[in-house]
């Protein structure tokens, strides 16, 4: 393995494989791995995504530039994944909702949101978000979109990445960046769900 | 979606602390220390825990494999200021030769393997962008 330099897509196959020969053997499941991962998804993203889309909150300037070219726009973050790969940012307006998916594997803005849920890997989700998004969002999710709106899904490849840019909650005047990212979900950043409301100033 | 699997709270939380309770012990593993840069390390760490689980290896077999690896490297006078260090990727390195210790695996059938992996597009269309939605709901 130390033998010469492993470009990092050889070892993510390398990796690969050798848990397809593990699965073989009946030495773990899958299950098993993904129980692991679980317990440190959260160490990459999708805190990342959230500080982003703060940012485009408070920041025209820096909403336009994330629009016009996602990749360029997070590398002012220092965020960007070795592969080079573009992420495209789509915006939730008044009138459209959007929504990610990878219809065929589980591709996914990992620098900016971390690992995918397992439920974004399930066929399940692939299959039906495309045939009809309004009503895995209102019945999987909890998340009504009104009629008034329009849902696109956006179909991410290895070559594209796509992640969602909620509209921010009412309330947020005077909130800093830092306590604006506190409100920014995952969910929100796939599009199956809304980000947070801001703590209302008589609660506390 | 999921929410008749997904462990509640307090499970994770135990299972995060046997895991850190295996990792304090390794080198660069202090607990809160483990920084992931790519979806890989991530599975291959989970990996190394899971194989150590269902009974595999000794944890102590496998610490003392990472360790040899990174000495190894540090020993093979490379510059540090120039090569690439990837800490997963000795982890990695310790893994297979744990399993091969155990005669699970063997080099060879594991780059067999890899370059079936490598050879298989995830899927030929999948490698190019798709530029508009690949679907709408309209609004009424």
């Amino acid at each position: 393995m130390s033998e010469h330099v492993h470009t990092n897509e050889e070892i993510a196959a390398r990796v690969k494989a050798l848990e397809s020969i593990l699965i073989d053997k009946g030495i773990m499941t899958t299950a098993a791995i993904d129980r692991l991962v679980e317990i440190y998804e959260n160490e990459v993203g999708p805190q990342l995504g959230a500080k982003v889309v703060a940012r485009a909150w408070k920041d025209p300037a820096f909403r336009e530039r994330l629009i016009e070219d996602a990749s360029k726009a997070c590398a002012e973050f220092n965020i960007g994944g070795l592969q080079g790969e573009d992420m495209v940012v789509v915006a939730n307006t008044a009138d459209v909702h959007n929504v990610i998916v990878c219809t065929l594997c589980s591709c996914y803005p990992w620098p900016v949101l971390g690992l995918p849920p397992n439920w974004y890997k399930e066929p399940a989700y692939r299959a039906r978000i495309v045939k009809e998004p309004r009503k895995v969002l209102r019945e999987d999710f909890g998340y009504d979109v009104p009629d008034s709106v329009e849902v696109r899904v956006w179909d991410s490849s290895s070559e594209m990445r796509y992640w969602v840019l909620p509209e921010p909650p009412a309330g947020i005047d005077g909130l800093s960046e830092e306590e604006l990212a506190s409100l920014v979900t995952r969910d929100s950043m796939i599009g199956v769900g809304a980000p947070a409301a801001p703590p209302s100033p008589g609660a506390s | 979606m999921s929410a008749g699997v997904r462990p509640d709270a307090t499970e994770l939380g135990d299972a995060r602390r046997r895991v850190e309770a295996l990792v304090a012990q390794m080198p660069g593993g202090r607990p809160g220390e483990l920084a992931f840069s790519e979806p890989w390390e991530i599975r291959a760490f989970a990996m190394a825990v899971a194989a150590y689980n269902s009974g595999m290896y000794e944890w102590s077999e496998f610490q003392l494999s990472l360790i040899e690896s990174i000495r190894q490297w540090e020993q093979g006078g490379r510059d540090p200021d120039t090569e690439p260090w990837s800490y997963y990727e000795h982890w990695l390195t310790a893994l297979e030769t744990v399993l091969a210790g155990s005669g699970l695996l063997s080099e060879s059938m594991l780059d067999e393997r890899t370059k079936v992996v490598l050879a298989t597009p995830r899927d030929a269309s999948h490698q190019h962008a798709h530029l508009d939605p690949v679907a709408v709901d309209p609004a009424i």
